[in-house]
């Protein structure tokens, strides 16, 4: 290179300071836990024997095999369910699609291990609706087993399918698709040939969270998989279980949790790799225009599948206002469960409220700009920068937990017992997300807008603050929300996190769950409902105004 | 008015060579035309002396003052994409303002600077609209505009008028041609298509495989191509070849497809193999009999197809063994149908010989 | 709306959180117990020490597995003053953790259950029953031994929590092993229980699963049996006729607390005659210390005397812990 040519120094500022907060927050506590993994009992000499022990022994083949076949055939079913209902929303006359929308992200508000619990109430074996199936004919209907826990995966994962694809449906340059048409393709070979081209990539960055979301909750597997093996619950198990706790195994499950994941983000960047689209949409495509019945068979699928998916928020609405004796539920109406939770403090509301705003703020200061960059500056530095920011999305939120805790309990940066903790671990959690959302909204906008910038004369810098992040804008606040949702339901790492001031909402949910007062839990979920909602109907309310597209 | 010098510049990605060592000297005030196909590397240089490519190495030069050095916002370079990217989110009037307020230039002052460029570009009043209530050649302007008021040093243009449609690009060249002249900016304008580069340029550099083929006017181009892909690339030609079987006065005669041309050429010997193109339009129709200019050449060939184009008048002929002869003349000749014979006439001297390939 | 609103907004809610955070930092005279009990019982006994003494309880809620890792993790810095709700076998094995009280209460507990360092003392023992749901069960059907429990009729219908992640449910697996006659024969035996079990994944999930109707039988710990059928649960708790343990939970103070008055005095506190009497009448926990009469306390329960007790190896099978473990678990593998 020549001496003297212009560096971009704002990427590099940016990798910078991504590579070290995921170096420090991230991969030093996670290096703290795993470590264990590779070294031998003594902890001295480094050996593969863990890795040798774990895939000679068939009940952890199988619980891998499990897990990503659950993982698989729940991608599958999220884009299956997603994508359609993403074009619906976006070009079909569907009634309500700002309440639809609002409730369209609202299985991501309710915590897994509630949503488990609501499931069992009413697909159990004496399930409400497994005990109703049988006396109309249907009987040994349960939702335990792989299908059921690909149906819960599936309705609580598909809005991280359907909101990226929906902005993605809304950014289609319209002309490409007339183009498409023009030259004599019918409507469907216009939408597989043109259209859906252009989706993909959202749909595969949607699909890739589902995917890992999947690989490592154990929350619903804990409750659902009965004694099946699952990746994940082996794991939890191996780290914290009472009386089999076993680090190093513990380690090689979760080494295998990240590298099953890698594989999926590195398949996904390889397709990407390949295919580039960035439209520059002048306008948001027009509703299509559709006879009656097709109408009509949009309204009721786009309804049909959001209110399914909401079943379990009815179910724990409903739980919320039944008499309950100590652990056992009356068929009573009651408000004693919300009495019960008011005379409580109302601390853990306003913690969940203000570490969840504090740490989606920062998820989206610090995920935005490396969005950017990666999407951007096609480096060997970014491609690393990419998995190193997927990585979190694959750790189990036990294991980060448990590696903040043993890095910065002493030494040079104690974060133990306080609020920061908490934010970090939310932060490095959800950073994926925010990361991905913000590279699925670059691709739809086109790289000379910003050429065409710093070519009037503003640095590249001032380029990426005063028109890349406007246009993003609508996504931003999309995700900067859906990162808040998320984190307002976290449990994995609270648990192993949180001091006595800092309890949040989830916590007391966990606790009431875990023992024996299921009526104040959903109590809390509905709050928490509630709570969520009020923010995701503001935001849609908001960006419909400014007819932005979502996420 | 600024001089543009490109020194020996090169780029490669890994393996793919994008532009391989390229040296221009584009006069000040000039509209000069980077011509190629898709891959010849035009785009890449334009990017180079916008700030967008990296060198690998070689300078880029706007009057005395380096620029490769210099970071794209500080090149005072102004460019027009072949999307126009026009900022969306941001009106006629903001677009245009765009680049004054970067330059902090006082309200007033900017205010009259956005009228003049609209009207500049005949887009007065526009400056409230939105940029998608505007057609295509609206903000094919805008981007103009937007990119004029700034008043850069020199202007490039890449492929801007690839998606509009063809009335209106021809309409567009034209105004582009009338504003560079107006304001004598230097320009550098990237594109594919030969018509649009004979017609605005002062000057033609036709790149192929990162390599400037051939530099020169639009009319020394066109007639004195110096190689076949020039040949062929600038309009329609017939692209012929063959040994060369003798000599004569009028120049050498070539063996093509089993028929003998004869073309002007100087110091080649018998029994070398040539190629030549013979452009359609230097191909006459002639009555069997008629006398021919001294030197001219002469061939019977069978109307294969006739394209009748309104003021021309397409035709191909085939000759000897199959092979097919176009013909360009003006107007529609009379009597002339598919299957007739007909006696076509040319003068060598319009002929072009390139090594054979 | 321009960006620079956005991120003045954002700007906002940053700074806000972080000025709320601040705000409730620091705090003084409380006392952070590290419960791995239930909340009924936490909400119970936390209320009632505050009450009593005035100190305010930090609950830090959670499995106790969780609750041993951060005490283990914490250790240079510790944040809790107290551990509460955890087993024998981790608090013995987490001696190094803890620092030495003698409790107030120190003699009314049996030797057995209090660590002769004093490092920990019990405060209830679990009796290991099990749980028949007589809805989907009619009373009489149900099974009286443990080795019922290996009919091959309840395939599929017991529900066991896996011993991997509960200490309880270890003891109850070797016990099994040495009841069912020990050595191979007795492990071939526990082997036909596993076969017949579901092992879920934590013990809550197995009296949950009894109680809501989702298993009709479940080998569980005994308060949560009276806790359901208490409150209107169809559930019978079963005392095996061959034989049960019971496990010892207690609790420990935690060794650099911040808090170690805090943590002494709610030490004292729970295992106070008055206190016991009141959770073994609430929520059923059998008292460490003998002197309770819990008949008068609340009809039903039978006193330890009533109940056949099995000889049980606990430091044999303490010691052999991993190698036991491991063909639990490799049982489970094969039989599923």
């Amino acid at each position: 290179m020549t001496s003297g040519r212009a560096r971009p120094l704002f990427p590099i500022g940016v990798a910078v300071v991504a590579f070290a907060f995921l170096g420090l927050f991230m991969l030093y506590p996670l290096w703290n836990v795993f470590r264990a993994s590779i070294l031998d009992s003594a902890g001295e000499t480094f050996t593969l024997a863990n890795y040798a022990k774990v895939l000679s022994t068939a009940f952890y083949r199988a619980g891998i095999f499990n897990s990503l076949l659950i993982g698989i055939l729940t991608t599958l079913a999220t884009i299956a369910i997603g994508v359609p209902l993403a074009f619906c929303v976006a070009r079909m006359p569907v009634p309500g699609k700002p309440l639809l929308l609002a409730l369209a992200a609202l299985p991501l508000v309710l915590p897994s291990f509630v949503g488990a619990y609501a499931w069992v109430l009413l697909l159990g074996r004496q399930g409400i609706l497994s005990q109703a199936l049988a006396t109309v004919g249907v009987p040994g209907v349960s939702i335990y087993g792989i299908g059921g826990l690909v149906l819960v995966f599936t309705l609580h994962t598909f809005p991280y399918v359907m909101l990226p694809a929906l902005a993605a449906f809304k950014a289609v340059d319209v002309s490409i698709e007339e183009a498409g048409q023009n030259l004599g393709a019918s409507r469907l070979r216009t939408f597989q040939r043109v259209t859906l081209p252009v989706v993909m990539p959202a749909v595969l960055a949607g699909g890739l969270l589902v995917f890992m979301e999947t690989l490592e909750n154990f929350g619903v597997p804990f409750v659902l998989a009965e004694d099946m093996p699952i990746l994940a619950v082996q794991a939890y198990k191996l780290f914290v279980g009472e009386a089999g706790a076993n680090p190093a195994l513990a380690g090689v499950l979760g080494v295998l949790l990240v590298g099953c994941t890698t594989v999926a983000l590195l398949l996904q960047r390889f397709y990407l790799a390949r295919r580039r689209f960035a439209t520059a949409a002048r306008t948001a495509p027009p509703t299509l225009a559709a006879s009656r019945w097709l109408r009509w068979a949009a309204g009721g699928y786009a309804w049909g599948v959001v209110l399914v998916s909401l079943v379990p928020f009815f179910a724990i609405v409903a739980v919320s206002f039944m008499r309950f004796k100590g652990p056992v539920m009356h068929l009573e109406p009651s408000l004693d469960n919300f009495l019960n939770l008011f005379s409580r403090s109302q601390r853990p509301l306003a913690n969940t409220i203000m570490l969840a705003t504090a740490a989606a703020a920062g998820a989206a200061i610090l995920g935005v700009p490396i969005g950017y960059v990666l999407t951007r500056f096609r480096s060997g530095a970014a491609h690393i920068l990419d998995v190193l920011a997927m990585v979190p999305f694959a750790v189990a939120g036990t294991v980060l937990g448990i590696g903040l805790v043993i890095s910065f309990n002493s030494g040079w940066l104690v974060l133990t017992g306080g609020w920061l903790i908490l934010v970090l671990a939310y932060l490095v959690r959800k950073l994926p997300f925010n990361v991905r959302a913000s590279a699925a909204i670059l691709h739809q906008i086109d790289p000379s807008l910003e050429e065409a910038s710093i070519n009037l004369g503003v640095s590249p810098l001032r380029t990426f603050f005063g028109l890349t992040v406007p246009l993003m804008a609508g996504g931003i606040i999309g995700g900067t929300v859906l990162t808040w949702v998320t984190i307002a339901s976290e449990l994995s790492s609270t648990v192993v996190l949180y001091s006595g001031p800092w309890t949040t909402l989830t916590v007391v949910m966990f606790q009431a769950l875990e023992g024996t007062s299921a009526g104040a839990a959903s109590a809390a979920a509905t709050v928490l409902i509630l709570v969520t909602i009020v923010p995701l109907a503001f935001v849609y309310r908001l960006l419909k105004r400014h007819d932005v597209a979502l996420v | 008015m600024t001089a543009i010098r490109i020194d020996d510049v090169a780029r490669a990605y890994g393996p793919v060579v994008a532009v391989a060592g390229v040296s221009l000297d584009i006069v000040a005030g000039e509209l000069f035309t980077l011509l190629g196909p898709s891959g010849c590397g035009k785009t890449t240089l334009l990017r180079m002396v916008a700030g967008f490519s990296k060198l690998d190495r070689g300078r880029i030069l706007f009057g005395d003052r380096r620029i490769d050095t210099v970071p794209p916002h500080r090149r005072n370079a102004g460019m027009v994409f072949q999307n126009y990217a026009i900022f969306p989110n941001m009106t006629v009037g903001g677009n245009v303002a765009y680049g004054l307020k970067a330059r902090h230039v006082p309200g007033a002052e900017m205010k009259a600077r956005i009228a003049r460029a609209l009207e500049l570009v005949r887009l007065g009043g526009f400056g409230e609209r939105w940029p998608h209530q505007l057609s295509g050649g609206q903000l094919q302007r805008v981007a103009l505009a937007r990119c004029l008021v700034v008043e850069p040093d020199v202007l490039l243009l890449d492929e801007p008028l690839s998606n509009l449609d063809a009335q209106l690009r021809v309409e567009m060249r034209a105004e582009i041609r009338a504003l560079q002249q107006k304001l004598r900016i230097t320009t550098i304008y990237v594109t594919h298509d030969q018509e649009e580069a004979l017609a605005i340029s002062d000057r033609v550099a036709v790149m192929r495989g990162g390599r400037v083929q051939q530099l020169g006017t639009p009319a020394n181009i066109y007639r004195r191509p110096a190689s076949a892909f020039v040949a062929a690339f600038l309009g329609t030609t017939n692209l012929l070849s063959g040994p060369v079987v003798a000599r004569t006065s009028a120049g050498a005669v070539v063996l093509a497809d089993g028929q003998r041309f004869t073309v002007t050429a100087d110091g080649i010997a018998e029994g070398a193999r040539v190629s030549f193109s013979l452009r359609p339009e230097a191909i006459h129709l002639s009555a069997s009999g008629e006398a021919l200019p001294p030197g001219w050449a002469a061939l019977e060939a069978r109307v294969a197809r006739i394209e009748f184009l309104g003021a021309i008048t397409r035709i191909e002929f085939s000759y000897a063994d199959g092979a097919l002869l176009r013909v360009a003349v003006l107007g529609l000749p009379p009597g002339l149908a598919e299957g007739a014979t007909a006696r076509l006439v040319y003068d060598p001297a319009q002929t072009t010989v390139f090594p054979a390939p | 709306m321009t960006f620079a609103r956005w991120g003045q907004a954002l700007g906002w809610l940053f700074g806000l959180a972080l000025m709320h955070a601040g705000d409730a930092a620091a705090q003084g005279t409380e006392v952070v117990v590290y419960t791995g009990n239930e909340s009924t019982l936490n909400d119970l006994a936390f209320a009632a020490f505050q009450k009593d003494t005035g100190i305010k309880v930090q609950p830090v809620a959670a499995g106790s597995g969780v609750l041993v890792k951060r005490v283990q993790t914490e250790k240079d810095r510790p944040q809790g003053d107290v551990i509460w709700g955890v087993s024998r076998s981790l608090l013995e094995t987490n001696r190094a953790h803890f620092a030495p009280y003698r409790s107030k209460n120190h003699d009314a507990i049996p030797a057995e259950h209090r660590d002769p360092e004093m490092l920990w003392i019990g405060n209830n023992l679990h009796l290991m029953v099990i749980l028949q749901n007589t809805k989907l069960l009619p009373e009489g059907q149900g099974p009286k031994t443990w080795a019922d429990l290996l009919d091959p009729k309840w395939k599929g219908k017991i529900a066991f929590t896996d011993p991997a992640n509960s200490g309880s449910a270890y003891s109850t697996a070797t016990l099994l092993v040495q009841i069912f006659g020990g050595g191979e024969g007795g492990w071939a035996k526990a082997t036909e229980f596993f076969r017949n079990a579901k092992i879920l994944n934590k013990s809550s999930l197995v009296f949950q699963g009894v109680g809501q109707g989702e298993y009709p039988i479940g080998v569980s710990l005994e308060y949560a049996g009276y806790l359901w059928a208490a409150n209107g649960a169809p559930v019978k708790v079963i005392y095996p006729a061959d034989g049960t343990i019971a496990q010892m939970e207690g609790c420990a103070v935690i060794k650099g607390g911040p808090n170690p008055d805090g943590a002494k005095a709610f030490v004292d506190f729970i295992n106070r005659k008055d206190v016991r009497e009141m959770i073994f009448a609430k929520t059923f926990r059998r008292p460490a210390r003998p002197d309770l009469d819990l008949a008068k306390l609340s009809a039903g329960v039978p006193p330890l005397a009533g109940i056949k007790m099995a000889t049980y190896d606990e430091k044999g099978w303490t010691e052999r812990r991993a190698e036991s473990m491991q063909r639990i678990q490799d049982i489970i593998a094969k039989t599923r």
